[in-house]
């Protein structure tokens, strides 16, 4: 009989920290094979991620003032102008390339701001209950009762909005009551589970339940409404700067949508045709990039999805 | 943009002559068809009354609006109309009395005939509404004192004491409307109330003042259930996509009105008016802002034509004086050396506009005729980096990294405001701020939401730079009350001219009061320019003159292009429409109709 004797000893105890690492290692390796099984997934993350290089070095690209061509006008596209030309001679692409930062600048800060305002009221309205939650429904109420749109015209007039940070507290401000509500459900359905009666049983502090149990059970849900709160947030600005009513910059995507329209007549007549199609098709490129990143992020927070 | 064209259409007081190349005695042919336009004036309105004191009021001017003449679009007299209800008026020689002849013939669409009745009808209501010749302050220039009917188809009226050259125009400029449907909204004490508050004192005055303006919505919201009209045609229906009018038999010259109805389309835009002309649906529609693109897509349609002519209307870029560094002129000649106009209506205008040749606050057409050769001897400010960068070293503008700063070293930050809504002028302020940015000026567009709210926030001085309409000729108060008017500081009250502090009582261009105008000495702009209502046609010249080199040297406004009336028609159904330049331009196609003008296209003629 052979013993096989193990030179480095009996398997030590295995620490917190190595637990972690090992759970984030596969975790990581999870979101790698998810994103691998479908073309489409990494085809999301590809575009994601070459919108947040437009937002961070696109402007880095060009110099401060877009050159123009004063005898080309509305020139039609060409290897030297993919997109053609604008009003004024100025590269469309260029245009959208450095315009980039400020709508990924405000959805991030709608994203987040929405997040966490939505989830911390649902947090504390469904594990509290009683006042706390009827005060915090009554508030969510109120906030998806604000006629969103509406509500930023009349703002639009007293506020200009120069900065997307800014543009991104009034979005988020506006937008998390619905995930407030939909994180209220969640937090009343998991209180009553088995481990956090157990958890609560431990005499853990809410802290901690909340912390550790509640939220990373979330984490998922929470996540891709965080991403969907950025293709809102693009509507909902594009929209505002085409409607007019938001100050020029003349590479923001909706102040294109809209002095193609109403400047060059790109609905009459195909001459700016290009500069409506761009931000058009940036618009929907980001759309869909997060579209498909949120289906793998089903997958991957999702067991039962899960094809192994 | 179309909101604009109906700003100038109303802000203006211009027009035309002769009606060009058709015979006014050709009888139209019959089953003339239905002719389509637009009203460039505003959009329709199903649930307005038939009322022509309602701003959205289903009365189209020129179909079932009449006045008393019609305005032509000289450049600089603004008394020649074309006779339309008047059919004739004579002035005393000073000035202070018209008498008004109504046609014989004119008939309202019920077969009443029109009277003198009617007009004094007319002119109290219009006195509830106030404004031009009346208004119930006496002491207003121009105002009405006494009305007088003389006979049914004669009314005097009387110029009170502070006399206007515009008298006559704003006299003839009268919507008539029948006394039979209108006259029950005048009390029967009224005459007697006007009186008291013309020439009344204290208390009593101003309580009959009141109870005139007092009146005022009860005339905006009156509505005759049906259409009485006096024009070719009258109103047959009219819902949110349309207006229809059928033909007025009782019309005085209905022999020359061609078409059985007219369709007055509505519209939301400038695209959907784009798209009613390269249909081929519109055989008339005014002025409209076009870009190349869409003007050649226009173009193509079968039998489209294009009419272009004089619009006494030219767009600038209007200083804040009160905010530096603008209050010091260096820093506005700087800019406009700095300003390719070419390039600003190449960019925003190209089809409506003529870049300014110089900035004297009137339209260039205009200019010349007041000027002659002085407008020749104005400073052209032709783009000229290194005068621009002389007159800001001079202004004490000093240039760190390639960029100008103000004379304290702060950051100088040129913000150009613009109404959103007008796509020509943010397209304007754009191509500015690229080229004032090109020579090292930290300039950038700043659009407010709608033309109110920046109107509003343009008199509160909220704004250093903003886009603004001048030249709104033919007479030449209009023209320079934009540069040295209220905007400007100088205000009419009581009778006297005085002049305001910056920054109060709508005071946002904030100009001196007095200013340097070389051999004329220290003259006041404002006063000057209050003259021009009353003076001479000769003391006018001279005084155009002396505003016009102020205007070029101070430089209140960058003049950054002069409008031309752009004009659509079709001529697939019908014909004879007025040539380029016609002194009919800038009036409805109604009006043309009236001038003996549209005739029924033969079969296979466009």
């Amino acid at each position: 009989m052979t013993v096989i004797v193990n030179p480095a000893g009996p398997p030590a105890a295995a620490s917190p920290e190595t637990t972690r690492a090992t759970l984030r290692r596969n975790f990581w390796r999870g979101v790698w094979r998810v994103l691998r099984r479908k073309p489409s997934r990494m085809a999301g993350v590809v575009i994601v991620a070459l919108f947040a290089l437009m937002g961070v070095a696109g402007p880095l690209l060009y110099p401060a003032q877009l050159p123009r061509d004063d005898n080309a006008l509305y020139a039609p596209p060409s290897l030297a102008h993919p997109f053609g030309t604008d009003f004024e001679g100025t590269d469309v692409l260029a245009l959208v390339i450095t315009g980039a930062r400020y709508v990924l600048l405000t959805g991030l800060a709608t994203a987040v701001i929405t997040v966490a305002l939505g989830t911390v009221i649902g947090l504390i309205a469904g594990f509290h209950r009683g006042r706390w939650d009827t005060v915090l429904m009554r508030l969510t109420d109120m906030n998806l009762a604000i006629p969103g749109l509406p509500l930023l015209l009349v703002l639009s007039t007293v506020w200009k909005f120069e900065s997307p940070l800014e543009m991104g507290l009034v979005l988020g401000v506006l937008g998390w009551g619905g995930i407030a509500r939909a994180v209220r459900s969640q937090t009343l359905s998991l209180r009553e589970r088995g481990f956090i009666e157990a958890a609560r049983g431990l005499g853990l502090p809410t802290r901690h339940i909340v912390g550790r149990e509640l939220l990373p059970s979330m984490a998922p849900y929470i996540a891709m409404n965080m991403l969907i709160a950025v293709t809102g947030a693009v509507y909902a600005q594009v929209g505002l700067f085409f409607l007019g009513v938001l100050p020029f910059e003349s590479n923001n995507w909706g102040v294109m949508l809209n002095l193609a329209v109403f400047n060059g007549g790109a609905l009459t007549t195909p001459a700016a045709l290009p500069y409506l199609m761009a931000p058009l098709i940036a618009i929907l490129l980001l759309t869909l990039g997060i579209v498909l990143i949120v289906d793998a992020m089903d997958e991957i927070f999702n067991p039962r999805l899960r094809e192994e | 943009m179309k909101r604009l064209a109906a700003i100038m259409a109303v802000a203006s007081i211009a027009t035309a002559t002769a009606c060009g190349t058709t015979g006014t005695t050709e009888t139209a042919r019959t089953g003339g068809g239905v002719f389509t336009t637009i009203d460039g004036s505003k959009q329709i309105n199903a649930s307005a009354p038939i009322n022509p004191f309602n701003p959205v009021g289903s009365v189209f001017s020129g179909y079932n609006g009449m006045a008393l003449a019609w305005p032509k679009n000289d450049p600089t007299d603004p008394n020649q109309f074309y006779p339309a209800i008047a059919g004739s008026w004579t002035t005393s020689s000073d000035r202070s009395q018209v008498d008004i002849h109504l046609r014989p013939d004119a008939k309202w669409s019920d077969g009443v005939p029109v009277t003198s009745e009617d007009v004094r009808v007319s002119i109290g209501l219009a006195y509830t509404q106030g404004g031009t010749a009346y208004a119930l302050d006496p002491k207003a220039a121009g105002a009405a004192a006494d009305i007088q009917v003389v006979d049914p188809t004669t009314v005097r009226i009387t110029q009170g004491a502070n006399r206007s050259s515009t008298f006559l125009a704003n006299l003839l400029s009268t919507v008539v409307v029948p006394a039979h449907v209108f006259g029950k909204l005048l009390p029967a004490d009224f005459w007697q109330l006007l009186k008291t508050a013309q020439h009344g004192q204290g208390a009593v005055a101003e309580k009959a003042k009141s109870a005139i303006t007092g009146l005022a919505e009860k005339v905006i919201a009156f509505d005759p259930g049906h259409d009485v009209s006096a024009g070719p045609f009258v109103l047959e229906r009219v819902n949110p996509g349309a207006a229809l009018l059928t033909r007025n038999p009782y019309f005085y010259d209905r022999q020359k009105i061609a078409p059985d109805k007219v369709k007055i389309l509505n519209y939301t835009g400038n695209e959907q008016i784009w798209n009613y002309l390269i249909a081929g649906r519109l055989d008339n529609a005014p002025f409209t802002s076009v870009p190349t693109a869409v003007m050649n897509r226009i173009r193509e349609a079968p039998g489209s034509k294009v009419i272009k002519g004089y619009s006494p209307v030219a767009v600038s870029l209007a200083f804040n004086q009160a905010h530096k560094p603008y209050d010091n002129v260096h820093v506005r000649r700087a800019l406009a050396y700095l300003i390719d106009r070419a390039q600003v209506t190449r960019i925003a205008s190209p089809e409506g506009g003529t870049p300014a040749a110089t900035t004297s606050g009137i339209h260039a057409q205009a200019a010349r005729a007041w000027l002659g050769s002085g407008f020749d001897g104005l400073e052209q400010y032709r783009t000229n980096p290194a005068k621009a960068d002389a007159e800001l070293k001079a202004a004490g503008m000093t240039k760190r990294n390639g960029r100008w700063a103000m004379p304290d070293g702060s950051p100088w930050k040129v913000r150009i405001h613009v109404p959103a809504s007008f796509s020509d002028w943010v397209a304007a302020g754009k191509s500015i701020s690229s080229q004032l940015a090109d020579h090292g000026v930290d300039a950038s567009v700043v659009t407010a939401a709608d033309y109110t709210l920046y109107l509003g926030e343009l008199a509160e001085g909220k704004y250093d730079l903003g886009l603004w309409l001048i030249g709104l000729g033919p007479s030449p108060y209009n023209i320079f009350q934009r540069l040295f008017g209220q905007a400007n500081g100088w205000q009419m009250f009581g009778g006297r001219l005085r002049h305001v502090a910056p920054g109060t009582e709508g005071n946002w261009m904030g100009g001196p009061e007095k200013v340097d105008a070389g051999a004329a000495g220290l003259v006041d702009p404002g006063e000057l320019t209050g003259t021009l209502n009353y003076a001479s046609h000769d003391e006018q010249k001279r005084i155009v003159g002396i505003l016009a080199k102020v205007a070029n040297e101070q430089l209140p406004v960058v003049q950054l292009w002069d409008y031309v009336n752009t004009q659509f028609v079709n001529t697939s159904r019908y014909t004879a429409f007025p040539p380029d330049d016609d002194q009919s331009l800038r009036l409805s196609s109604g009006v043309w109709m009236q001038l003996g003008m549209i005739k029924k296209a033969e079969k296979g003629r466009a």
